[in-house]
């Protein structure tokens, strides 16, 4: 052995302390009690919606907001493995619950289009209240991704940050959900979709960057 | 020094708890591992530095080693993340350029020369017109055009060729 590695092994040594493993049970928990404190924030900030209340509840919010928790849990899942490199581990059941999710702004696209083509104005309303709020309240996960994200050693730091931004626009699309009135698919795929795309987007460009090392 | 994948995981976990014997054990493991898998990727005066560099980074991210699970492929994982960054930062730094600084084009010249010598070794995977191609203008500077006249190939075969000797290229890091 070179001295040079026999002086670095030494140092290495006298710095060691003890760690703890990255857990992605830990990590999983955290990022779910991160999601329900964005949900009880809003709901307690900002009101429930009206048919949650009463109990009557509306079968297109179940679906879609059953869809994004499951992406929210999906993505999460798959960031906090990221956490922990490890050669030849495939990482794409995120995608599928990705694609299975990207049918709520396909559809809207869709009915928007066809609303357009037959000279009618597009169904969109222009509350993007739930987008904003939505990618507010899903910092506290993506901040709870982001730390574990740099405490291990993604090797692809880009798409650990796509991972995390997903998981965090998706986390607060079920937060934000609880609170907004609408039903209505288009507004559902764009405000509630955009949320997610535009979470991703970040998670994606701030990656390298905050996920390098 | 050749450890055993079982005995590794031990030594990891152990080192994890804080077991400097332990650690001083794993490092050596580590590094004789690593000396083998440098050696087969980059030229034989760089293998130390990358090995020191990931020897850090092994220190550095403990924690994100799995006790249940294999060392080896954590640490072939934070190797190759090391490689592709070593890979990275020779190649931008060779294709800086800073004409009026002589003392800096010196420096560069060098670390062109490593860029090239690490480029060289995926290089050889590629087809002859592939590699003539990148080279001429990724490396070289010249423009497609050129290329064409220096190569004899056509000015679309020169842009086929760099786009699909880059990709492979790129396939080959990524599996490296």
């Amino acid at each position: 052995m070179s001295p040079n590695s026999n002086d670095l092994i030494a140092a290495l040594v006298d710095d060691l302390k003890p760690v703890a493993p990255l857990s992605q049970g830990a990590g999983m928990a955290q990022a779910v009690l991160a999601l329900i404190l964005g949900a009880a924030i809003v709901a307690l900030g900002l009101g429930v919606r009206p048919d949650l209340l009463s109990g009557r509840l509306d079968p297109v919010f179940l679906v879609a907001t059953g869809l994004f928790l499951v992406l929210a849990l999906a993505a999460a899942w798959a960031a906090l493995d990221m956490a922990r490199p490890f050669v030849g581990v495939h990482r794409d059941g995120w995608a599928w619950t990705g694609l299975m999710a990207a049918v709520l702004p396909a559809a809207a696209l869709g009915v928007i289009a066809a609303d357009l083509l037959a000279g009618r104005p597009a169904p969109i309303d222009g509350d993007c209240h739930c987008l904003v709020v939505g990618l507010l309240t899903g910092l506290l996960t993506a901040l709870v991704l982001g730390l574990r994200l740099r405490r291990g050693a993604p090797t692809s730091p880009g798409r650990a940050g796509l991972f995390a931004g997903v998981a965090a626009g998706a986390a607060g699309v079920v937060a934000v959900s609880l609170n907004c009135p609408h039903s209505s698919l288009v507004h559902i795929g764009v405000w509630h979709g955009g949320t997610v795309i535009l979470g991703g987007l970040a998670g994606r460009l701030l990656g390298p960057r905050l996920f390098g090392w | 020094m050749v450890i055993d994948e079982a005995t590794l995981m031990t030594l990891a976990a152990r080192a994890q708890r804080g077991d400097r014997q332990a650690y001083a054990a794993m490092l050596s493991g580590c590094r004789a591992w690593l000396l083998r898998y440098y050696a087969r990727k980059v030229p034989p005066d760089q293998i130390e530095d990358l090995v020191q560099e990931t020897l850090l980074a092994v220190h550095r991210k403990l924690s994100s080693f799995d006790p249940s699970r294999p060392l080896t492929p954590w640490l072939a994982a934070i190797a190759r993340y090391r490689f592709v960054d070593h890979l990275r930062q020779a190649y931008r730094r060779a294709t800086e350029t800073d004409l009026d600084d002589d003392l800096a084009a010196d420096t560069r010249d060098d670390e062109r020369l490593i860029a090239r010598l690490s480029l060289d070794r995926l290089f050889e995977a590629l087809p002859a017109a592939q590699q003539r191609a990148i080279a001429l203008v990724k490396l070289e500077g010249l423009s497609i055009t050129e290329a064409a006249a220096s190569t004899g190939q056509s000015e679309s075969l020169v842009k086929v060729n760099i786009h699909r000797g880059l990709k492979r290229l790129a396939a080959l890091i990524e599996s490296a």
